[in-house]
């Protein structure tokens, strides 16, 4: 063993992967999206987990992603045949009179909203069982039923008191999560406490109100029109303040609750700052627009190819333009690949900038101490049960 | 000399430094998983029953048949990698068996998807002008009314439209009246028409599922002859007749749950699934449009006015440019150029000798319902 005998010693965590190997993966990914009608998102998907879990190393051991695309698949069509009926419900509705399809549309709401707690409990559920480090597996127990109980309640109790709850809610939730975790047959436990949330979060819950509401004050004082913009001032230069408070809070909130994961003995230890977390937005918001101008000349040089008599004279000329473009479907074509292009664009920037990010901002603040005591730690039988995790593609609430 | 690697058993959550070499017989072959310290011999794994699992780059994970889930030997560096699948050119033979499986499956699920796709695009409006005779016929007069509601809303008109003759019994009134009526006939409708001209600036007619259709004024002040307006009245019954609000609805329900389906966005939030679900509902309505046409060229069969009036009626609203050229998939409405073309060949075999719709004094009374004309 390399680690020795001094038992505290805390291993960092190792993120190994780089942002151009993801880079070809996701080039690669949205190509073949293209001739797959879009199927090649659960392939994509797969090897995506398998770049950040296989390059994430602990203790010198990376973890490794053992799923695949057809499972995911499989849980997609699965979420199909429960979303159909929601969708046969929303059609009746807005055939209704206008009271009754605003009462309706409010009860769906509800019921995704709560479905949504399903379906991450699920998700999570799936990506852990399929989760390997050290030959052994991850697992999450508890019920998807349940935390989507909590995770409603709690909701309703956040609209109840404005907020203020928010804390409780937010350790009750990670206990619920991590205490229902398992590695092998060593189950996880969770030491935080709302108390650790609680400074933090009613500083910045006044601060944002101050800030935000000055900004929204002044702004309906000095009044905006159409004619006259200037009264958005006062609101976008509050929105910047209160979205750095935002970022605190959250690094407190993640600093705080992944530091209070505990594995028997071993204990997870994460650090991050607020800038840490702002870097990544920064970043990404460079590289869109980067994307973007490099798209906009691209697309200029080759429509001037096309097309260049159309842009003769420094000026454009839309009738021209037209002729060049031979009949609808050509020009059809080329709005939509345009459309793809610049979507395809900012998904990758924002899965390269923001996601990839995320993961190293984690995973390179973290370290674990004690992973000694968990050499004993045995495997238990496999969870064949979790076909996919089909609703939470659905809702679009999995991003790992 | 044997090749460094670590080895995890799957039974416990250890991580062993390893020697692996390669071991071979008359008619087996085997990987033999050595400590790394004592040499002494930890397990060995048949060659054939060896296969890879996902690992980063330069990193190899071997997994074998008949071992736990979890048993696993892996393999750093570039060099060392090399050296294993070059013994043991099996891996990535299987690797490659692997590759063509997935590759398979997500063809057969293209294909799968492709004609699903192509069952929709056939089959959608087709089922929905067969499903729509199902629909009681009481419900969609109340998704008339709602229809009719919001429609007054998205106008800004809180206190509902602004009838222009509100006395059912004038002489324009009944001579509309008895113009719908009158093409209504033998169409086997389950609707009563309600036909009334409001007071709009927008040059505009349309049907509302259960009978109800509304002409604006500023369309009625456009109209030169009888022929224009009893053109654009018989396209609008032509609606009603075939209950196309009804069948658009079902037939976007239908789209709506299609493109959520391909692009896996069951909300239909999407900027793309709008897109795709346009084209499809443009494709969809541009049918029922020339069915309203072929309609109002039926009725011109019964009653002397030339369907083309329609068309020039259409053309004095807006006339067809380059981009409506260009966007023609797009657009809900047949080209102004093609649809008097047609109409043009459905009008040219028409019986002679026919009454006009309107008398001279109606046709006047009609064109003075909403006061004196605000164009020239």
């Amino acid at each position: 063993m390399v680690w020795g005998v001094a038992e505290e010693r805390a291993e960092p965590v190792v993120f190994t992967g780089t942002r151009r190997e993801l880079g070809g993966t996701l080039v690669r990914g949205y190509g073949f999206m293209l001739p797959t009608i879009g199927l090649y998102r659960f392939w994509l998907t797969s090897w995506k987990r398998r770049f950040y879990w296989s390059n994430t190393e602990i203790g010198g051991d990376c973890l490794e992603y053992t799923g695949n695309a057809v499972q995911l698949l499989l849980g997609f069509l699965m979420a199909v045949a429960i979303f159909l009926p929601i969708y046969v419900v929303f059609f009746y509705l807005s055939t209704l009179s206008s009271d009754a399809a605003v009462i309706g549309y409010g009860g769906v709401a509800i019921l995704i909203w709560f479905m949504m707690g399903y379906a991450i409990y699920r998700a999570r559920d799936f990506r852990l069982s399929r989760t390997l480090w050290r030959g052994i597996r991850l697992d999450q127990a508890g019920s998807a039923w349940g935390y989507a109980l909590r995770r409603f309640g709690w909701s309703l109790a956040m609209i109840a008191t404005l907020g203020l709850i928010y804390p409780l809610m937010a350790a009750n939730l990670w206990r619920y999560r991590y205490s229902n975790s398992w590695f092998g047959d060593r189950q996880f436990s969770f030491v935080g406490h709302w108390r650790q949330l609680a400074g933090p979060y009613y500083l910045s819950y006044v601060l944002v109100a101050v800030i935000g509401g000055t900004g929204v004050a002044m702004s309906s004082f000095v009044g905006t029109t159409i004619t006259n913009l200037s009264g958005i001032v006062p609101t976008l230069a509050a929105a910047v303040p209160v979205g750095l408070i935002v970022l605190f809070y959250q690094s407190r909130e993640l600093t705080r609750m992944f530091s209070a994961v505990r594995l028997g003995q071993a204990a997870l230890t994460v650090r991050v700052s607020m800038f840490g977390l702002l870097g990544p937005y920064i970043r990404f918001g460079f590289a869109v627009i980067g994307a973007y101008v490099v798209l906009a000349i691209g697309g200029f040089v080759v429509l001037n190819a096309l097309a260049g008599d159309a842009f003769a004279g420094g000026t454009f000329s839309l009738a021209i333009f037209m002729q060049h473009m031979q009949g609808s479907f050509t020009t059809l074509a080329a709005i939509i690949f345009g459309y793809l292009l610049l979507l395809g664009a900012f998904t990758m920037m924002s899965e390269l900038f923001l996601g990839l990010g995320y993961w190293k901002l984690i995973a390179s603040n973290a370290s674990v101490s004690g992973l000694d005591s968990l050499t004993d730690v045995r495997a238990r039988a496999e969870d064949k049960a979790l076909a996919g995790e089909g609703l939470a593609d659905a809702l679009n609430v999995g991003s790992y | 000399m044997a090749i460094a690697a670590r080895y995890h058993d799957g039974f416990v959550a250890d991580s062993r430094a390893v020697g692996l070499e390669y071991a071979s017989f008359v008619d087996t072959a085997a990987l033999v998983i050595l400590d790394a310290e004592n040499g002494t011999e930890i397990t060995r794994w048949d060659a054939t029953d060896l296969y890879s699992v996902h690992g980063r780059k330069d990193e190899l994970r071997l997994a074998a048949n008949g071992q736990t889930d979890g048993a696993r030997v892996v393999v750093r560096g570039q060099q060392n990698v090399a050296r294993v699948l070059a013994t043991l050119p099996l891996l990535t033979k299987k690797r490659r068996e692997e590759t063509g499986r997935q590759v398979r499956i997500a063809a057969t699920a293209t294909l799968a998807l492709a004609s699903v796709i192509g069952a929709y695009l056939i089959g959608v409006p087709l089922l929905a002008s067969r499903l729509v005779w199902l629909v009681p016929p009481a419900w969609e007069e109340s998704l008339g009314d709602t229809v009719g509601t919001q429609m007054e809303a998205a106008l800004g008109l809180t206190d509902g439209m602004q009838i222009c003759d509100p006395d059912p019994y004038s002489l324009a009134n009944r001579a509309i009246t008895r113009f719908g009526n009158a093409a209504m006939e033998g169409s086997g409708s389950p609707f009563t028409l309600d036909i009334s001209v409001v007071k709009s600036d927008i040059p505009n007619a349309f049907a509302l599922p259960g009978g109800r259709v509304y002409f604006f004024s500023a369309l009625l002040d456009l109209a030169e002859t009888q022929d224009e307006f009893a053109g654009v009245l018989a396209h609008e019954v032509g609606h009603v007749a075939h209950r196309h609000g009804m069948e658009q609805l079902i037939s976007t329900a239908g789209t709506g749950a299609l493109i959520g389906f391909i692009l896996g966005d069951l909300t239909g939030i999407s900027v793309a699934a709008g897109l795709g679900a346009t084209i499809i509902d443009a494709r969809f309505s541009r049918d029922a449009e020339r069915q309203a046409d072929a309609f109002a060229a039926q009725v011109a069969n019964r009653m002397d006015f030339h369907p083309a009036g329609l068309a020039e009626l259409i053309a004095r609203v807006g006339e067809d440019d380059d981009f409506a050229r260009a966007m023609a998939l797009l657009s809900t409405h047949p080209l102004t150029s093609d649809r008097r073309i047609a109409l043009e060949k459905l009008g040219q075999m028409r019986p002679t000798g026919l009454e006009p719709p309107f008398t001279t004094a109606e046709w006047t009374a009609i064109k003075a319902m909403c006061g004196p004309a605000g164009a020239p």
